[in-house]
């Protein structure tokens, strides 16, 4: 008698846990969507890596790491590694640098000046980013480049900027082009926050500069890791705007692979560095995000 | 001298004027509430004391100083916010600490300092956990040692009670004011409960629309409130319409006056009433609401016209309330009791 008291419930808990799904069900829809479209591409390409392929075919021999070898054995892999991971850090520090400000600003202004500036950010975002590259070829391009034609007849230069074609001109497309991707996290919570906690320091004595860094940058480091490992995995993954701002003899990681794959047709080979690519990728962001969890440490306690 | 000096302090929002005119001087050592209903600018002039925005007209003096037109942190005036706003990315040593390291004073000397404070308020042992890791009454007293460390001139304190449950308040105010007492701290406080007022204060200025309407120690207000405001908020209080021809009132119960004649109000706590049964000479009606409270029972009483009188009367033993709906008659027992007021209960 006791005992099917107590078991019954129980039973009646499996079946309800089942039909509420731990509150998953909802969620459903996307997942099966994110499996088929994402997950599922993501495997096959990884797969790639790990056999021949030859005329659109994979040929007998089966699994290999031959391809994942060469890739790893190539000194120009590791140095164009190395020249996607500083740009992505450079364009993703200097992204921070411009996106705080913006976001700050946002929390400051009331009415229309807020809405006009919260357009101002997301316009961007209306366009392509390949369209938004090409336009920065337009500002930086040759001797008839917007910037170097204002320089020029304003006689602040001789000679035309070669920005174009370089390092430099990848960074400041790829800063503009994810500016939003790092605004929008930080103005979410900086126009939310609590403006007591800053009236808190200057009742202690801190000064509005002193406040900014000891509170409201502390206080917002959360969003600022959300941000920087997002600009961060964007910028280093990004194979558009180093082809087309870089040049043709430039290329970093990214561009290796696109080009392996739909230039070179090797698809084996394109495969083995989307590998390298993925899996650098991700132990960046999780360690930004283990380094970030360090500094957030005080966002996590209970009590 | 006053330590503290308020004068003609205003300040409006846009078209809203929060604060007319406030005037307020306290006395070194001594804690003065804020008491008014909510909304009625007290967090507005605590802040403007504070800096934290800036009065139209009027001006603030510590020791004689004039401090309006100093920025928030060059003003030595310790604020507690509502919520405490402890900064939830400092431990607790650390947020009682902000202030000190912020004046660069020497680390030895700030170990030191956070230490006493933390044993001041009980809570050495809590010192490396985050604010989120403790209760709100554990909060409130980190909030106050984050003040009091610094030695500010003045201490301003904003409902500082408010998120604590009922149980907690009564005991956080008693220790509050022995704290106060050992630091010997001038301090403001803001509240809109009178019991934790009168439990708190040496004096209460009694705020209404932006203005204070009277300044006193807690029994004076009770006593000789000089408005029915006043006298309604401070304690409760049957607040009666009369009128005022030669010197007495016209009122069942005729009291003599020393306020000119007119419309007038006339003041009576409930326990300054008695009940009789039947008709008699005094305010005639009928029992409302009767509830017996242990040692007293209140009663409401209905006069047909106006608010219910409320008396509150001794419990005799085995001797049973009066049921409602019974007539009575109330009278004012001690008519020295009475207050008598110029203008109408409700102006
Ligand atoms: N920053 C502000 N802007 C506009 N109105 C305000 C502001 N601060 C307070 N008020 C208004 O001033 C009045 C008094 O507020 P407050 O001083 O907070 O009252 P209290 O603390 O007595 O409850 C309220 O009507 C409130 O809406
Ligand atoms: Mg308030």
């Amino acid at each position: 008698m006791t005992d099917a008291v107590l078991t019954q419930p129980r039973r009646l808990g499996f079946a309800r846990r089942v039909i509420d799904g731990g509150g998953l069900w909802p969620a459903v829809p996307a997942l099966v969507y994110l499996v088929l479209f994402m997950v599922l591409p993501i495997i096959t390409l990884l797969t790639f890596g790990f056999v021949t392929i030859d005329r659109g075919a994979i040929t007998d021999g089966g699994f290999t790491l031959t391809h994942i070898a060469g890739v790893l054995g190539d000194p120009l892999v590791w140095n164009l590694m190395w020249r996607s991971f500083w740009i992505a850090v450079v364009s993703t520090c200097l992204t921070l640098v411009l996106a705080y400000p913006i976001a700050y600003a946002y929390g400051h202004l009331k009415g229309v000046w807020r809405t006009l500036l919260l357009v101002a950010i997301i316009s961007p975002l209306l366009t392509s980013a390949l369209v938004r590259t090409y336009a920065w070829i337009v500002i930086l391009g040759g001797r008839r480049g917007l910037l170097n034609q204002t320089l020029l007849s304003l006689g602040v230069i001789d000679q035309p900027l070669q920005i174009l074609n370089t390092s430099t001109a990848v960074v400041m497309g790829m800063t503009q082009i994810h500016l939003p991707f790092m605004i929008l996290p930080l103005l979410a919570v900086l126009s939310e926050r609590d403006r007591r906690f800053e009236e808190a320091s200057l009742n202690l004595g801190a000064s509005q500069v002193e406040t900014f860094f000891r509170v409201t940058i502390p206080m917002t480091m959360p969003a600022i890791v959300a941000g920087f490992a997002l600009v961060f995995a964007v910028s280093y993954t990004n194979f558009i705007i180093p082809q087309l701002l870089g040049g043709g003899n430039y290329s970093t990681l990214a561009v290796q692979v696109y080009e392996q794959t739909i230039v070179v047709l090797d698809w084996s080979r394109g495969a083995a560095l989307a590998t390298l690519l993925l899996t650098t990728c991700f132990a960046f962001v999780l360690a930004i995000v283990s380094v970030g969890g360090r500094l957030t440490r005080w966002s996590e306690v209970r009590r | 001298m006053s330590q503290l000096v308020i004068e003609n302090v205003s300040k409006a929002f846009g078209t809203q004027q929060v604060l007319r005119d406030c005037g307020l001087a306290v006395d070194k050592g001594s804690v003065v509430t804020l008491l008014g209903p909510s909304g009625c600018g007290k967090t507005t002039l605590l802040r403007s004391i504070a800096g934290f925005l800036v009065p139209d007209a009027g001006r603030i003096l510590v020791n004689g100083q004039d401090i309006s037109h100093l920025p928030p942190n060059r003003r030595d005036v310790g604020y507690v916010f509502q919520n405490y706003a402890l900064f939830p990315h400092l431990t607790i040593r650390e947020n009682i600490g902000y202030g000190l390291k912020i004046r660069r004073k020497p680390k030895a000397l700030i170990r030191g300092k956070v230490e006493d404070a933390l044993g001041l308020i009980a809570l050495t042992d809590f010192g490396d956990r985050y604010p989120k890791q403790l209760s709100g009454g554990q909060q409130q007293r980190v909030a106050i040692a984050r003040s009091l460390v610094l030695e500010p001139e003045v201490l301003l304190l904003d409902e500082p009670f408010n998120a604590l449950d009922a149980q907690l308040r009564l005991s956080m105010q008693i220790e509050l004011r022995k704290l106060i007492d050992r630091v010997g701290i001038t301090s403001i406080f803001v509240t809109h409960d009178q019991q934790e007022a009168m439990t708190l204060s040496d004096r209460i200025a009694i705020m209404r629309g932006g203005r204070i309407e009277q300044l006193g120690t807690p029994l004076e207000i009770y006593d000789h409130p000089q408005t029915p405001f006043v006298a309604d908020f401070i304690g409760r209080a049957n607040l009666i319409p009369v009128a005022i021809r030669s010197g007495r009132t016209d009122s069942p119960q005729p009291i003599a006056a020393a306020v000119p004649d007119g419309p007038g109000t006339l003041v009576v706590r409930p326990e300054n009433l008695t009940i009789a049964e039947g008709p008699g000479p005094g305010w005639e009606g009928s029992v409302g609401f009767a509830t017996a409270l242990g040692a007293t029972i209140e009663y409401e009483i209905d006069r047909g016209v106006g608010e219910p009188l409320r008396a509150i009367l001794p419990r005799q033993p085995g001797v049973a309330p009066l049921t409602p709906g019974s007539r009575v008659t109330a009278r004012i027992r001690d008519e020295a009791a009475a207050i008598l007021l110029s203008g109408s209960p409700r102006p």
